[in-house]
């Protein structure tokens, strides 16, 4: 009798032993967690702090050893906690199965206990379980009521609420709204001023109107030629068919067009109407332009205005008014400035636009949310900024129709600018998830063709060029440099021979098309059915400044400073010039001179010749990324802060 | 109410028992069947879609084992082996050196190597690695994105339901068949080396 | 003004001086997705070799019809155990290899418990596919159980396995703790089920309280959790197993209507008391040696009640569902999202303000393209399923609380000690106690 005893002793001993290494180890693992809670690997809040002033005083190297040492301390830390919890973890439980295996041998010793309860009457022990249950099952009752009671318990049309108001909003936008739902194309046409029937067969305007699928009736009902200014009824349920594809070959409808409502080519080259210039190609024909100036001193400063909102896109001209557009997150406005006297005329706020996002995507603090340039014909002015809201306001501030694109998850933001071809308004929307081009009618803003493109996103913008017969709308992304049909969106041709972030926008001259961009290549195009290389080259590179041709020379710029010339021909480099400024404003050809904004807003004035000749060298005095417009004897530049009118 | 005794009752439960077994085995084994008949003979495992990732952070402390089973994965294939890696680098870096001043990593978890002017290598330690997703972030942001985040299977319990999936904010975790355990985004055709 | 790039960025570091990067690459025969391509891959002149991306490979699909296979194995060994050697230390031996192999080795995952939400998301949702593996963890337990009674619970769920260790000194509970109690693994059925029909969330896995230690790794709370339940088992024997195992509610069904059952004697009892406290689940009928009756009035009174109670008891435990249904609807993450959406479209003032960031799920959201139409219309369907989830489940909880009076209002009288064949685990302790031998055993030592 007295082994077992004494061998229980031991095992009480024993089991003493592991409950109390139990109970101190799973201490030291609440203390080891608390700790750990503090050291966050992914938040070093103290460190983070250290480097942001190291950054303020990057000399200080005392501060930099401590952020190293402090640094290695925390890894050391973090690493080492999570060894000591594997461990400890470990240890507990060998020592809690010791405890168990022992306290049950102790108990297996024991004698095999045996009770004897007094049993309650089997009548009062049920119904007294019955009474407890019945008591819970109204407690649970009662906390349900309660809960209902004092929570408002309408989620469901709530969210009903917020759906009408949704719904309202899109109704409104429905119609011009193709982000969504990207392979739709709105194939309404243009509307026509009923006033005036009388038809204009040289400036008759054909539509095209690409194919839908099951249209059959449609397009049979559609060939009478005077068929122009009446409502067109279309089968509604035919224009949510899904496109095939943009080059099936298509339907075409002539339309005997009213007396035209835009601008002539005169008026046009006349005026400074888009980002660089008529066309966006980068020449402007006005004259007598200064060449020397200094924002500084004043000289031949002929006013200065400070624009409120800060944006990247540059100046346009209209007789005599200049528009341009600047936005924050949270505003975006447009500007209309007399181009004499430097008064604004107007401001339009954008906002209230249906469908437009609360929170204004995020943007890389060089593209900004006002990146593209306005356009306007005369009669109005549009504006497109990096939310997607689109804008179209008359030549007095007043609004004529807006809408909101969608977003284009543009990683540094959206950049392409404006330009139209006759009242459409060309958009170049490669965004992220669906990438097109689109012509809008400037007067509805409706939605007349889109061309979905296999492309990836691009910062580069279109220009719109007379490519001998016919007008051209020509753009750059990564693949391809492809021509498009202002009138109808129908691709023309393409060529591979482009890639990476596409940001110059291409040039053209004489037949040849001119795109580059940084990592991938120059290369002259010669268009037509089928376009082909005429040469190419890879020395310097251009990531944002776009070129400009004449028939004789193509002039390029560099982010990085380097300003070449080729003949436009041959690719034979005339000329190299390195500055000690990059570019991010685009050459623009004025009277046979380049000017050319370098990034602290000095503008070299050089010949565009075959040899480099400097002709002048004038600055604003202040940052400058944008690219002059010109009017005749004035330019007009705008700084990061200012806009400056130069003149005699 | 019932008294215990005579032969009837005793048959008569018998048989409302037999029939009761019966049923419940019927409807045991016709779930089987109807459940079977939407089931997978494929095991599926956890895998987040890069995506859909937004880079977080939550998979750092969300995953069930510690270090987290997510990790980040190097497709050297889309690599653009950059002098100033947006993975590697702090944004506000001021010298491309390995100081720990200019790393991004919390845990110093890659490794950068000199390639030939201009390039270097980043590989990843993977028993460093903690998954919070920041290289992958600052590579996304200013670079090829070749950082992806990716739950690692030699790591991975399979829980039956993934914790992380459970509070991931953009949904990206879902089941994928065992013979396609990797999700890479925007990219295809390339063949991986399984590691054993 | 057209794009800016990155890289100006690499370029800045060496002002004035040109660094020209000249990539002949031909990009075409690497086939990239939609994303754009920043920094093309370099073509190496020093003969650098690129180093494979390395994918480890998952546990193999053998394994897991291996896993399976032991325990079908381990079910057929301990109900061979139990009904056949009646053998207590047998049954603790299996526990042992269920806690080391399904626990330790296998880390707790995936568990019958667990797979019943596999099995109810499989039903509800046609889109999810289930591993044929998890559905036999589903049914392998059940059919045994509808045939022998909770053997699984006996000894190869590691869950109640790791518990078992711990019932040291266990306290007998009284009745009516006993059945009140008895109602919670009702109510964690039902919500699990709710939850995993809408797809919301596997709760009995979010709240397994033994995997992390299984694993030994997990969040601290779960261990926490773990560790209350295991200290909690010394006095009060296996109490998730007892109180909220919501398998174990579906293995109490059919254990009632089981074939064979095990027995506490093997042959007949002698009423010799001896088994009355052994069984630590207070699982064991006790013979009534007094048998009082009521008036026949009262019983009849309390059938007419009962016969009205049970559907009145269903309603209003569906229409307490129905009250509570966003309650318990707000979980989901879809309902959650939309109801975040909605409050800062109410209050703009939130969003406006600079020091506001979004939640990350309203940054995922917002990156992903959906529009707030297609959230919102997919909340509406996820709370209108748990509408009708929430009144079910209100009406199942009804009626359980009405069956269960019911069964407090009839009496059976026993005669001989029983284990109580829904709550007996098969645990084979009582056994040891009994002083009947077996007739056939003791003819084949004679012999």
């Amino acid at each position: 009798m007295d082994k077992p005893k004494s061998n229980n002793k031991i095992l009480i001993r024993i089991a003493q032993a592991a409950g109390a290494f139990a109970f101190i180890i799973s201490m030291m693992l609440i203390v080891n967690y608390i700790q750990y809670k503090n050291i966050d690997p992914v938040n070093t809040e103290l460190i983070n702090n250290l480097i942001t002033r190291l950054n303020e005083t990057p000399e200080d190297s005392v501060l930099r050893d401590q952020i190293r040492e402090l640094d290695l301390l925390a890894r050391k830390a973090y690493f080492t906690n999570q060894w000591q919890v594997r461990t400890g973890g470990y240890l507990l439980l060998i020592c809690i199965t010791v405890l168990i295996i022992t306290l049950r041998i102790i108990r297996s010793r024991a004698k095999l206990e045996i009770t004897f309860d007094e049993h309650e009457n089997i009548i009062t022990k049920k119904k007294n379980t019955r009474t407890w249950l019945s008591v819970s099952g109204i407690i649970i009752v009662g906390l349900a009521l309660l809960s209902a009671l004092f929570s408002i318990n309408d989620l469901n049309s709530i969210i009903d609420k917020q759906l009408v108001t949704l719904k309202d909003e899109t109704i409104e936008i429905a119609k011009s709204e193709p982000i969504n739902e990207p392979v739709r194309v709105q194939d309404e046409l243009v509307e026509l001023p009923a006033s005036e029937p009388e038809s204009n067969t040289e400036t008759e305007l054909s539509v095209n109107k690409p194919e839908v699928e099951k249209s059959a009736v449609v397009t049979k009902t559609e060939s009478k030629p005077e068929a122009g200014n009446q409502e067109r009824s279309k089968p509604t349920e035919e224009t949510k068919e899904p496109v095939k594809e943009e080059k099936v070959p298509v339907e075409k409808k002539e339309l005997p067009v009213a007396k035209p409502s835009y601008p002539s080519e005169k008026k046009i080259t006349e005026n400074h109407p888009a980002f660089r210039g008529p066309g966006s190609n980068g020449i402007s024909y006005r004259k007598n332009i200064p060449v020397s100036w200094d924002g500084t001193t004043g000289e031949n400063i002929l006013w200065k205005l400070k624009v409120p909102l800060h944006g990247y896109n540059s100046p346009v001209i209209w007789g005599n008014k200049v528009f341009l557009s600047g936005a924050t997150a949270e505003k975006r406005e447009v500007y209309c400035i007399d181009r004499n006297t430097g008064n604004v005329l107007w401001t339009y706020d954008v906002t209230g636009i249906p469908g437009s996002p609360e929170k204004s995507p995020k943007t890389t603090d060089d593209t900004g949310l006002a990146a593209p340039s306005v356009t306007t014909d005369g009669e109005s002015v549009y504006a497109i900024f990096g939310n997607g809201d689109l804008v179209a306001i008359d030549m007095d501030g007043n609004e004529v129709w807006s809408k909101n694109l969608g977003p284009t998850g543009n990683h540094y933001g959206h950049s392409s600018s404006l330009i139209y071809y006759q009242d459409i308004l060309i958009l170049q929307y490669d965004t992220k998830s669906s990438p097109m081009l689109m012509g809008l009618s400037v007067k509805t803003g409706e939605t007349l063709w889109t061309t979905n493109r296999d492309v990836k996103i691009s910062w580069a913008s279109p220009i719109c060029v007379n490519t001998g017969s016919e007008y051209e709308v020509i753009i750059a992304a990564d693949p391809i440099v492809a021509s498009y049909n202002p009138l109808t969106g129908e691709e023309n041709w393409q060529i591979d021979c482009i890639f990476g972030e596409v940001g110059p926008s291409v040039a053209y001259s004489d037949g040849v098309v001119f795109a580059v961009n940084e990592y991938a290549k120059l290369a002259a195009i010669k268009i037509g059915e089928t376009p082909e290389i005429l040469w190419e080259d890879d020395e310097y590179l251009s990531d944002v400044p776009s070129p400009v041709a004449t028939e004789d020379i193509l002039i390029m710029a560099t982010s990085y400073g380097v300003v070449v010339s080729y003949d436009s021909k041959t690719g034979e480099k005339y000329w190299e010039q390195e500055f000690d400024n990059g570019f991010y404003s685009s050459p623009m050809l004025v009277e046979d001179k380049i000017y050319l904004m370098d990034m602290d807003g000095v503008t070299h004035i050089m010949k565009a010749g075959k040899q480099y000749e400097a002709l002048g060298e004038s600055p604003i005095g202040e940052n400058a990324m944008t690219t002059p417009a010109f009017s005749d004897g004035r330019i007009y530049i705008r700084g990061n802060e200012h806009l400056f009118c130069i003149g005699k | 109410m019932k008294e215990e005794g005579t032969n009837n009752e005793i048959t008569r439960r018998k048989f409302l028992t037999n029939a009761l077994r019966a049923s419940a085995g019927i409807a045991v084994g016709g779930l089987a069947v109807y459940v079977a008949g939407n089931s997978n003979t494929k095991d599926l495992v956890w895998q987040l879609d890069p995506a859909k990732c937004i880079q977080c952070g939550q998979c750092v402390t969300n995953c069930v084992v510690t270090p987290s089973a997510v990790k980040c994965v190097h497709v050297f294939d889309m690599c653009g082996y950059c002098d100033l890696c947006g993975g590697y680098f702090r944004a506000d870096a001021k010298e491309l050196t390995t100081a720990a001043e200019n790393q991004l990593c919390p845990t110093g978890a890659i490794e950068r190597k000199f390639v030939e002017d201009p390039f270097f290598e980043y590989t990843i330690t993977e028993d460093l690695c903690i998954g919070c997703g920041k290289c992958v972030a600052g590579c996304g942001a200013f670079g090829n994105g070749s950082l992806q985040l990716q739950v690692r299977h030699d790591l991975c319990k399979n829980c039956n339901q993934c914790n992380i999936a459970l509070t991931c904010p953009a949904d990206a975790f879902e089941r994928v068949p065992v013979d396609s355990v990797s999700i890479f985004k925007g990219f295809s055709d390339i063949e991986f080396v399984n590691k054993s | 003004m057209t794009k800016t790039t990155f890289s100006i960025f690499i370029n800045g570091f060496k002002p004035g001086k040109l660094v020209i990067f000249i990539f002949i690459i031909a990009i075409s025969f690497i086939s990239f997705d939609a994303e754009a391509q920043r920094f093309p891959k370099p073509e190496f002149e020093s003969g650098y070799e690129q180093i494979e991306t390395q994918i480890p490979v998952p546990r193999s699909n053998f394994m897991e019809y291996f896993d399976v296979f032991v325990l079908f194995i381990a079910l057929g060994i301990i109900t061979w155990i139990v009904l056949r050697k009646r053998s207590r230390t047998g049954v603790f031996w299996v526990s042992v290899f269920s806690v080391l192999y399904f626990g330790f080795f296998r880390e707790g995952c995936v568990c019958s418990v667990g797979s019943l939400q596999n099995v109810t998301l499989a039903l509800f949702n046609p889109g999810y596919k289930i591993p044929i593996t998890v559905l036999l963890f589903f049914i392998l337990p059940l059919l045994f159980t509808l045939l022998f009674g909770r053997t699984f619970c006996a000894g190869v769920c590691p869950l109640g396995a790791i518990q078992d260790f711990f019932v040291i000194k266990p306290l007998k509970l009284k009745n009516w703790v006993q059945k009140l109690l008895g109602l919670i693994p009702y109510f964690y059925l039902g919500l699990a089920v709710l939850y995993a029909a809408t797809n919301t969330d596997f709760i009995i896995c979010r709240y397994d309280p033994f995997v992390s230690i299984f694993r030994l790794n997990g969040e601290f709370s779960m261990f926490l959790l773990g560790g209350l339940f295991l200290s909690a088992s010394i006095v009060i024997a296996r109490p998730y197993c007892r109180f909220f195992c919501p398998y174990g509610v579906l293995l109490n069904w059919m254990s009632r209507i089981s074939l064979f059952h095990m027995t506490i004697t093997p042959t007949k009892c002698v009423q010799c008391k001896l088994c009355e406290g052994s069984c630590p689940f207070d699982a064991i009928d006790i013979p009534d040696t007094e048998k009082p009756k009521e008036s026949k009035q009262t019983t009849k009174r309390r059938f007419i009640a009962l016969v009205v109670l049970i559907p009145l008891i269903t309603l209003t435990g569906a229409w307490s569902g129905y009250l509570i249904h966003e309650k318990l609807a707000i979980v989901n993450s879809k309902v959650e999202l939309a109801i975040e959406l909605i409050y800062l479209d109410k209050h703009p003032e939130i969003t406006d303000d600079p020091s506001y960031t979004e939640s990350f799920e309203v940054e995922a959201f917002r990156t992903s393209g959906q529009s707030k139409e297609q959230l919102f219309e997919e909340a509406k369907l996820v709370i209108s399923k748990f509408r009708i989830g929430s009144i079910l489940f209100g009406g199942f909880i009804g009626l359980v609380f009405g069956i269960t009076l019911a069964g407090l209002s009839v009496y059976r009288y026993k005669n001989d000690y029983e284990p109580n064949k829904g709550e007996c685990l098969s645990c084979a302790r009582c056994m040891d106690y009994c002083p009947v031998d077996d007739e056939s055993k003791l003819i084949e030592k004679v012999k």
